[in-house]
């Protein structure tokens, strides 16, 4: 005790949620079988108790099969339960989604690690009780497997002929956040660190990737598999454990020995070259951080069907296949590179410094993000890295205003629903795996923008200081013992951070800190200014909106700046409470000394035609905030000319763009000269250039009757990249400019948005880009057109315009319209030439599939889903299934077709590629079929009850896809009860949480509505159940152990849903009658909700307080009937060649613990279940004489016939009703 | 001589056969009156055909010989002065002809009697022959036909105006492509865009692959084909005027992205003393240990 003490006290804050602290973990994996998609292996754990008398172990594992746990070479009893399995079990006629995000959230509370919480709960041998007080080591060792992981590990199996290796057949590691407890048993939090010991036995035709180092590989006895043996010393967090294996080609860093890439066959050629540039990510991050490497090794892996792009874990970093490129391909060069350079940041920050609890992982993310942020800023310069930065300030805001602030560092204060900090959002965002994927994608922006306001306050330097002071404590703390108490030192706290920001900085950061980080939402501004003469004076309005969701009210200083003609100026202002008007001095007087040149921020000094100003007035433009240090969104009102000229002569490029954008409202031909002149400035940033395209095509668009001249950029483009001698004929490709590259590239299909009086693309520009298309010649070019090529189809894709429609005729071929005629051919042929001579990344089939999905919605061709859905199934590039998937989704809406929402909706469900799962999931919640708002015919009670299965039960291997699944029905239902749904039989009833009457969320529970997730179990034996009595006072254990019975069905999977019985909660409300009690019933029970999530946090799990009459039989039953030591566990076969299979037991106690008696204090009704559970439903029965009686009769009946855990995980689908 | 005239009389049929004839029979004359003229009385009728023969084959050579030197120097008829030349040629010393010619005791003949010189195909003629210019002589052949010299070529010649270079490349390139993909709609499964009619617009039908990143990642033969090419005539490029960025300043930025693009060639001795756990050979199992 006085070393655990000690410990706390160097922790400086961190206390471990556990009553053991682990310091090293074995992961063996000794058997992988591509063909079956199955893994054994087992683990041992070493864990020193910081408790006396530690008599549970709680860890986290989902989905593992576990066969035995032993502890100190004692057999140990363990109970398996995850409640995450099946979100909301009872009330199967329950549907609103407050109801499921109370209940996600609770029982993802229940298992989780950082509350000290885990799936797998061990019974510490007794024998072992009495070392607890010696603090002696425990070493927990678990043997499991797992047979076609559903998440966790990913295995891709291509079907051809050959051998595994042959056949590139591999499997590697993935997940959400903390998740690495998909694949094998761990603590699967970032802030248990431990040292590693990874073994691999895999065939000899493969590779085993993992982290840390590879001290050797040594072949099996019969020579035919070898076995992979890693040590990973530095402390490291289960979460950042991660495997790959595959037949993988093998490339040593030709700068870096130490760093080790890895591709899957036939790839090789591009992985060097796509590697190439690593070596330089590398210097630059440890110039900046003045901190080496901190891993000895480094290795990336490239493989298919990756989850995400880039995924980081402890000195290995897993990245899709799809980011490898030869030299000939230029659009995906850039976003390679920053991919791995975004991959390594998280190496520093992230893998090697973890964080503290999940509140702190905008600490991690920022960080990251930030010096990603510079490493950009030196690679692709200054232009690109503020367009960046402004690009994700204002996806960012545009995120906030729209669905509501993003919170950085909630607090929680009690774990009562009332503190939720994010009322505003369907999801709770109180752990990582409830928070839908934007908002995460969102949280994550704020975080690196929130790091450059901090850097703005202190200044790089200290900023730098400051990650280097974190990382040399962490790594001072990684080379120590685990005995000296440092390791915590690795993981970073917001309160730390903020410390050291102090201390290196002297700085106060605190109303930053409160305002970005402790606060969510942003702020939103809006200008207006009036120019005083008399007085030489700009009074400047600056109003705020704060009362629309997602904003806050900004009070502080703020940076204006006035270009006069006399030069630059910067005023700081303060926005006050009450002060709207700001009164700012003016330099100069609005004289015209038309020979002086005009100073600009920058030093420079430019001739400007003033004759479009205002003569009365010396302001050329003005702005607000142009650092962008507010996270905010400005809507600022100055006249046109200004825009122009700061479009112009405003050399920063956020500037250049906010001033195309406010163009967009000027049609004027001042305007069109302002941008045709920035066009065709090669100075100019090229991504600037690139929105003045699109502007200019608005405004043609606007200026349609006065315009004059030929279509807007027509002749630009002659000028710039046709051929001098015949102006009708593009040059031959080169691309040796990569700004002339992209403007040619965009030029074309923001021409394709001009339309005339009649509303239709020009002739001229059509025929012009078909014309593009003809004499595209790429012989001479040592580049890729790929993309050219695709995006002169996008062109093609933007000139179609609704075809003129007489009466609702057939789309046929004879009256189609004679250019849209020459648009198909061309796309016709495009798509064929795929087939025989594919580009990269297919750009141009899914340019094609977009614009054959355009040509069918504006009614040119008959309306048809059948190919994109055969370009949608599995065995296309992912960018081509996209694609096409995209077109189903827009065809469903549009069409309203229910076949081709349940075809979309299967392949959610069946599909083998994760990313297809998720994206197909939010590309339905960016284009639904229908909203909450508007009535559908697809809105139907099947479609509810589906998409309720889905997300409660269908998607728990995946914490990504149950909260697309969670945003999905969000958006098509709302929160409350969809309303397509019967009303329930209770007309209102009295919400006084809300204070209102509502109508009544749950309907009587009926009969036969059986919901037979089950038959997945297909074991026809059941496991032998033993229990233990525990010489504590909590009672009794129902316990799981291994079947050792081999058979042919073994390898089913375990039963999805472990169906929990909650009556003690809901079996009033089941029975409900309208009577004016039941009212207050319910109430009652919202309330036992709540508590129940508080026990969950506060306490350890009360497991073995019987919770139902079931439970509390059956643990009756053990007593009697089953030896309480473990130590009869059949013996352990050969995992090689049994499957042993074992239905995890669905006791469930994580919820029913919620409605135990201890907490019965205020709750007097919740008390009286428990003891009188059974009496009570009988009594309901009784007294209502409700149709499920039998149904009830024979729950009972149960309780008492079927051996306990076979009765259990057989009966309980029907009980869920 | 009789004989022989009877021996081929059944075969004189044609005017041109019948001119040969009497010209043949003229030679014979003109041997028989030498034999004579040098002392023969008589002589066999072999050696007078074989001598008949001999100065046929003589006269004929000088013909033709005269004749090559006169196409020689691009005229068709030929004159004196090529008859010289080919005597000269053939040995015989022109000098001694007129001596030979005005002998006493030579013979004279009788022209050969007249017979229809056969009638020569008129040669086609095609426009107008020219005139002689007035530094040739009028004697001189006339100017043939000038179809036989003026250049008619029998091929055109490649055009090399940009454009239309540009042009047939680009249609060119188009019908192949449009008749492979033709080609390939007809001969395998496709799909199509339209119920009513199935051929119009026929798209080949996709095939889902077992491997779909290779083939939408590794760059296809004739991307690597190009590829070759250009690298080899990449020097040519920078000097095509064409096709020179308008922004020289262009290149400095794009080199670095470029620069990352070449590899440093690791030297072959340096790579084996790379120590990376991933190239070591793998080890031998150890001896089983007791379980």
């Amino acid at each position: 005790m006085h070393e655990v003490k000690m410990n706390r006290k160097k922790d400086k804050g961190f206390e471990s949620p556990r009553p053991f602290k682990l310091t090293h973990q074995v992961v063996c994996i000794n058997n992988i079988n591509f063909q079956r998609k199955s893994v054994i292996g087992f683990v041992e754990l070493t864990i020193f108790p910081t408790v006396v008398n530690l008599n549970r172990i709680k860890l986290n594992s989902k989905q593992c099969r576990i066969y035995r746990v032993r502890v100190n070479d004692l057999e140990a009893p363990f109970i398996y339960n995850d409640p995450t399995l099946e979100v909301c079990h009872h009330e199967s006629k329950q549907r609103n989604l407050n109801y499921f995000s109370s209940a996600y959230t609770a029982a993802v509370s229940a298992v989780d690690p950082d509350a000290g919480h885990g799936e797998l709960v061990i019974k510490v041998p007794s024998e072992l009780w009495k070392q607890g007080d010696e603090m002696n080591v425990l070493k927990v060792y678990i043997e499991f497997s797992l047979d076609q992981p559903k998440g966790g590990l990913h295995f891709v199996v291509p079907d051809v002929e050959g051998s595994m290796a042959e056949r590139g057949a591999h499997v590697f590691s993935f997940g959400y956040q903390n998740s690495t407890r998909f694949w094998f048993p761990c603590v699967d939090s970032y802030s248990e660190l431990c040292t590693w010991k990874l073994e691999f036995t895999v065939d000899a035709s493969m590779v085993a990737v993992s982290c840390g180092d590879l001290v050797e590989t040594v072949y099996t006895h019969d020579m035919r598999k070898k076995t992979f043996h890693y040590v990973l010393p530095i402390p490291t967090a289960a979460s950042n454990i991660s495997l790959s294996v595959g037949p993988f080609e093998i490339l040593v860093d030709p700068y870096m020995h130490e760093v080790t890439h890895f591709c899957l066959p036939q790839l090789l050629p591009l992985l060097k070259h796509s590697m190439s540039y690593l070596h330089e990510i590398f210097e630059f991050y440890e110039e900046i951080l003045t901190c080496r490497y901190p891993y000895s090794c480094f290795k990336t892996v490239f493989v298919d069907e990756a989850y995400v792009q880039v995924s980081s874990y402890a000195s290995m970093s897993i990245f899709s296949t799809n980011l490898l490129h030869s030299a000939m391909i230029i659009d995906q060069t850039p976003l390679t590179r920053q991919c791995l350079a975004q991959a390594l940041a998280q190496q520093f920050f992230g893998c090697f410094i973890s964080r503290m609890s999940w509140a702190d992982e905008w600490v991690l993310k920022g960080i990251s993000g930030y010096i990603y942020g510079l490493y950009l800023k030196k690679t692709f310069g200054v232009n690109q890295y503020r367009h960046w930065i402004k690009e994700e300030l204002d996806k960012m805001v545009e995120y906030e205003l729209k669905m509501g602030g993003v919170l950085l560092h909630p607090t929680f204060g009690g774990g009562k629903d009332k503190d939720n900090p994010t009322p505003h959002l369907h999801f709770s965002i109180k752990h990582p795996h409830t928070l839908s994927w934007k908002y995460y994608k969102m949280f994550q922006c704020k975080a690196h923008l929130v790091m450059r306001l901090i850097e703005n306050r202190i200044s790089m330097e200290f900023m730098l200081q400051v990650f280097n002071k974190l990382l040399s404590l962490a790594s001072t703390a990684s080379s120590q013992k685990y005995q000296s108490h440092m390791w915590s030192q690795m993981l970073v706290s917001t309160h730390s951070f903020l410390k050291s920001i102090s201390n290196v900085s002297g700085k106060d950061i605190g109303p930053l800190i409160k305002q970005w980080v402790d606060q969510s939402a942003v702020v939103k501004f809006f200008g207006s200014f009036a120019f005083n003469r008399k007085r030489n004076v700009l009074e400047l309005e600056i109003r705020q909106d704060y009362t629309s969701s997602g904003t806050q009210k900004y009070v502080g200083p703020i940076k204006v700046t006035v270009q006069e003609l006399d030069g630059s100026f910067n005023h700081t202002l303060q926005i006050e409470e009450n002060s709207l008007k700001h009164d700012i001095p003016c330099h100069s007087k609005s004289r015209r000394n038309k020979k002086k040149k005009i100073p600009l921020m920058n030093g420079e000094e430019v001739d400007m035609d003033l004759s479009a100003m205002d003569a009365d007035s010396p302001l050329l433009w003005i702005r607000i905030d142009p650092d962008m240090s507010i996270l905010r969104k400005v809507e600022f009102e100055q006249a046109d000319f200004m825009w122009q000229y700061q479009l112009r002569y405003e050399r920063d490029v956020v500037a250049q763009e906010e001033s195309i954008l406010a163009l967009e409202k000027f049609p004027t031909p001042a305007s069109r000269l302002a941008l045709t002149d920035i066009l065709e400035q090669d100075q100019c940033f090229y991504k600037v250039r690139q929105g003045a395209c699109f502007c200019l095509a608005k405004i043609a668009n606007s200026m349609m009757s006065t315009w004059t001249g030929p279509p807007a950029m027509k002749s630009l483009f002659t000028r710039m990249f046709c051929c001098k001698s015949c102006p009708n004929i593009v040059k031959t490709n080169t691309f040796i400019s990569f700004q002339s590259y992209f403007l040619q590239k965009t030029m074309p299909v923001a021409m394709a948005q001009l339309r005339d009086i009649q509303n239709l693309c020009p002739k001229d520009v059509l025929n012009f880009i078909l014309d593009l298309i003809k004499y595209n010649d790429n012989r001479k070019n040592k580049f890729s057109d790929n993309y050219y090529r695709a995006e002169l189809i996008d062109a093609l894709t933007n000139s179609l315009t609704p075809a003129i429609s007489i009466s609702n005729e057939v789309r046929t071929v004879d009256n189609l319209n004679g250019d849209v005629r020459l648009i198909l051919e061309e796309i016709t042929r495009s798509l064929n030439m795929e087939k025989l001579l594919p580009s990269y990344r297919n750009t141009i089939t899914v340019s094609c599939l977009r614009a054959i999905r355009m040509l069918q919605k504006n009614g040119h061709i008959p309306s048809d889903p059948s190919l994109f859905k055969s370009y949608a199934e599995y065995g296309h590039f992912v960018d081509v299934r996209v694609a096409a998937l995209e077109a189903v989704v827009d065809y469903t809406r549009v069409d309203r077709s229910s076949v081709e929402l349940q075809w979309l909706l299967n392949m959610v469900q069946n599909d083998p590629a994760h990313y297809i799962r998720h994206k197909i999931l939010s590309m339905l919640g960016k284009n639904p079929p229908f909203t909450k708002a508007a009535e559908s015919p697809l809105c139907n009670e099947a479609l509810v009850d589906q998409l309720w299965k889905l997300m409660n039960s269908g998607t728990s291997h995946d914490w990504r896809l149950r909260c697309d699944a969670v945003n999905l029905y969000y958006t098509l239902f709302g929160l409350t009860r969809p309303s397509c749904l019967p009303l329930p039989e209770l007309g209102l009833v009295l919400n006084l949480k809300e204070k209102k009457a509502v109508l009544n969320p749950t309907i009587k529970p009926e009969q036969g509505l059986d919901t037979t997730e089950m038959t997945g179990n297909t074991m026809g034996v059941h496991i032998p159940v033993m229990g233990f009595t525990s010489s504590l006072d909590e009672g009794l254990i129902t316990m799981e152990t291994v079947s050792s019975v081999s058979m042919s069905s073994g390898v089913a999977p375990p039963p999805q849903g472990l169906k929990r019985k909650l009556d003690s909660v809901v079996g009033p409300l089941g029975s409900s009658s309208p009577e004016p009690g039941q009212v207050l019933q319910e109430e009652d029970t919202s309330k036992k909700f709540k508590i129940r999530f508080n026990t969950v946090e506060e306490d350890e799990i009360d497991m073995e307080s019987p919770h139902d009459s079931q439970a509390f039989i059956h643990h009756h039953l053990n007593i009697l009937e089953r030896p309480s030591t473990p130590g009869k566990e059949p013996p352990a076969v050969d995992q090689a060649v049994l499957s042993l299979p074992v239905t995890p037991l669905p006791s469930s106690f994580g919820k029913e613990s919620t409605s135990s008696s201890k907490h019965s204090g205020d709750h007097h009704h919740h008390h009286h279940h428990h003891e009188h559970k059974k009496k009570k439903k009988k009594k309901h029965k009784h007294k209502h004489k409700h149709k499920h009686e039998s149904k009830d009769k024979e729950r009972d009946s149960h309780a008492f016939s079927n051996s306990p855990a076979s009765g259990r995980s057989v009966r309980s689908p029907s009980m869920s009703d | 001589m009789r004989e022989s005239r009877s021996g081929c009389g059944k075969a004189t049929s044609s005017p041109a056969e019948n001119y040969q004839l009497a010209r043949r029979r003229t030679l014979q004359v003109v041997v028989s009156s030498l034999l004579t003229e040098c002392g023969f009385e008589s002589a066999e009728k072999a050696t007078v055909e074989s001598l008949t023969e001999m100065i046929q084959s003589y006269i004929s050579e000088v013909g033709r010989c005269a004749k090559a030197y006169c196409e020689h120097t691009a005229r068709i008829t030929p004159t004196l002065s090529d008859a010289v030349v080919t005597l000269n040629e053939m040995g015989f010393n022109v000098d001694t002809l007129p001596g030979y010619a005005k002998r006493s005791q030579r013979m004279v003949i009788t022209a050969p009697p007249v017979t229809n010189a056969p009638v020569i195909p008129k040669a086609l003629i095609a426009g107008q022959k020219r005139t002689h210019p007035s530094h040739i002589p009028s004697h001189f052949p006339e100017f043939p036909d000038p179809h036989t010299y003026i250049k008619t070529p029998t091929f055109r010649e490649p055009v090399s105006d940009y454009q239309v270079v540009r042009e047939k490349a680009a249609s060119q390139r188009r019908d192949v492509e449009r008749a492979l993909t033709r080609f390939m709609a007809k001969t395998g499964e496709t799909q199509s865009l339209f119920k009513d009619d199935v051929t119009a617009f026929p798209l080949i039908a996709e095939r889902p692959s077992s491997i779909p990143y290779l083939s939408a990642l590794l760059p296809s033969e004739l991307e690597l084909q190009t590829l070759e090419e250009t690298d080899s005539s990449e020097q040519d490029d920078q000097t095509d005027s064409e096709n020179t960025p308008d922004d020289p300043g262009a290149d400095k930025e794009n080199s670095v992205l470029l620069a990352g693009g070449v590899v440093p060639s690791v030297k072959v001795s340096e790579e084996n003393m790379i120590d990376n756990p991933y190239l070591r050979p793998v080890k031998k199992p150890k001896v089983r240990r007791k379980k």
